[in-house]
């Protein structure tokens, strides 16, 4: 944990006072029950649902998710803490930690190196959070949570080499500018193994779809875990730290874990994506004429590889192998689509994905206290006429 | 403790002077107390949460940890706040 200093107090609070996407709050009572209040949309960012507005965290309705690239409007935001836009002219970054030659890298530095571009589905580890049962603690997100982007970056890899990691070295942290809004809250850090960080596909980015990376996603500098839940991929890098162990800290140790499968007194932290599928179309409650309907959607496996999606349009009680179309990239989600010759009634459709790993969607997942690993099987009622 | 108490009073100004949203909550005894915990979170972060006894004393406990400044005497109020309308009957 950083030491705290007069000085990063008072820019704390001059961040709270002046950043533009930490809206105070007045709160005004309300007569009768606990409603769900409806903050204001954010601009650029209206056809999102706001899931809080400080720290902003903001989903997609599934059925905004149709294209293989999701559109910055519809790209979700997930902050743990908010931060105050960063400079990319003033950015740097420091290497530290179990490295022979500590570095401190601007934009300019990066941009020397080999670049690489590549397609990456990111998900939030809490992504349908709000289908367990009991609640569980955190923002409670549905199916929205999640989305791809084509990065462009350098390979953590060419960046480590820079620094000279020692052979000690056996995980890789990422430390933000975000900052928690008191002194005593836990900084948001997360460390991923030395393989992950040496792996190929594993990279800082400093472009979204072909521009700087726009600061409600992580620019100037963020770092992309291809394959890991999203909370890996930091954003807004200012410290990448070369370590003995994992980080020790609240967002390894507590957040981002869950029980172990063979210990549940015990919890590990959060390394790779669940296997998963999402129906796009057609949208629940839909109401369809009887006839050809295409059931299409996504599906992804984190560290797997996608090996197929079944398809049933009875309830679960009959499946058929959907067919995968579209783009196929290694971290990326994958279309499927079903040709579904409708008959009038009601029909319950289900996406089931399966992958590499041996990995299958579930028809349902134990209640963890943090609300983790949601992939159950996606259903959606519709009525045909 | 000084420290922190005088960053909370800091960013209590802060809220009152650049207000720009509202959300309702119940007007029931002791709501007034969520504006401890929108010093530092918007209140959807608190009322999309629903916990048993035990769910929200861990994590008001937790917030406190962290700096909320919620003395013992408040706790037991927002406690009773909070279970009377965020409550899980099936939470821990």
């Amino acid at each position: 944990m950083p030491h705290e200093t007069e000085a990063a107090l008072s820019r704390r609070g001059f961040l709270i006072a002046t950043g533009s996407t930490l809206a105070a709050t007045a709160l005004r009572p309300a007569a009768g029950d606990a409603q769900t209040p409806a903050p204001p949309p954010v601009p650029g960012k209206e056809k999102l649902i706001v899931r809080s507005s400080r720290p902003l965290n903001l989903e997609a309705r599934v059925t905004d998710l149709t294209t293989y690239h999701t559109p910055e409007s519809a790209f979700f935001v997930r902050n743990n803490y908010d931060a105050a836009p960063v400079d990319p002219a003033q950015w740097s970054m420091r290497i530290e930690g179990e490295v022979d030659n500590p570095v401190v890298l601007r934009l300019d530095d990066l941009r020397k190196l080999p670049a690489l571009t590549q397609d990456v589905t990111l998900e939030c580890a809490g992504n349908g959070r709000a289908f367990h049962q009991p609640r569980a603690s955190g923002i409670q997100w549905e199916h929205g949570a999640v989305g791809t982007q084509r990065f462009t970056g350098v390979r953590l890899a060419d960046v480590l080499a820079l620094a000279k990691l020692r052979p000690a070295a056996r995980h890789v942290a990422f430390d933000g500018v975000d900052k928690p809004p008191t002194p005593q809250a836990p900084d948001f850090i997360r460390s991923v193994p030395l393989w992950k960080a040496l792996a190929p596909h594993t990279m800082l980015a400093f472009e979204m779809a072909g521009r700087p990376i726009p600061h409600l996603h992580g620019g100037p500098v963020r770092a992309i875990v291809p394959g890991f839940v999203g909370s890996a991929s930091i954003k807004w890098l200012e410290r990448v730290m070369a370590l003995t162990e994992e980080f020790n800290g609240f967002y390894m140790k507590s957040n981002y874990t869950a029980p172990r499968a063979d210990n549940d007194k015990e919890v590990y932290s959060l390394q790779s994506l669940e296997v998963k599928s999402v129906i796009v179309n057609p949208a629940e409650g839909a109401r369809l004429a009887a006839g050809k309907v295409t059931a299409w959607g996504w599906a992804w496996a984190g560290e797997g590889e996608l090996t197929g999606v079944d398809v049933s349009t009875d309830g679960g009680k009959t499946w058929t192998t959907a067919t995968l179309v579209g783009p196929s990239d290694r971290y990326a989600w994958r279309q499927w689509e079903h040709a579904w010759d409708a008959a009038a009634g009601s029909h319950t459709l289900m996406a089931r994905a399966t992958d590499s790993l041996g990995r299958m969607q579930p028809a349902s997942r134990a209640f963890n206290r943090l609300g983790y690993r949601w992939n159950v099987i996606h259903a959606v009622k519709v009525d045909v006429a | 403790m000084w420290r922190s108490l005088a960053l909370a009073a800091a960013l209590g100004t802060a809220v009152a002077a650049h207000a720009q949203q509202e959300v309702e909550v119940p007007k029931t005894p002791g709501w007034e107390l969520i504006m401890r915990c929108v010093i530092c979170h918007s209140v959807e972060i608190a009322v999309q949460q629903r916990f048993g006894p035990q769910g929200w004393s861990e994590t008001l406990d937790r917030m406190i940890k962290y700096g909320a400044p919620i003395p013992p005497e408040d706790k037991a109020q927002l406690m009773a706040y909070l279970l009377r309308h965020y409550r899980d009957p099936a939470g821990r």
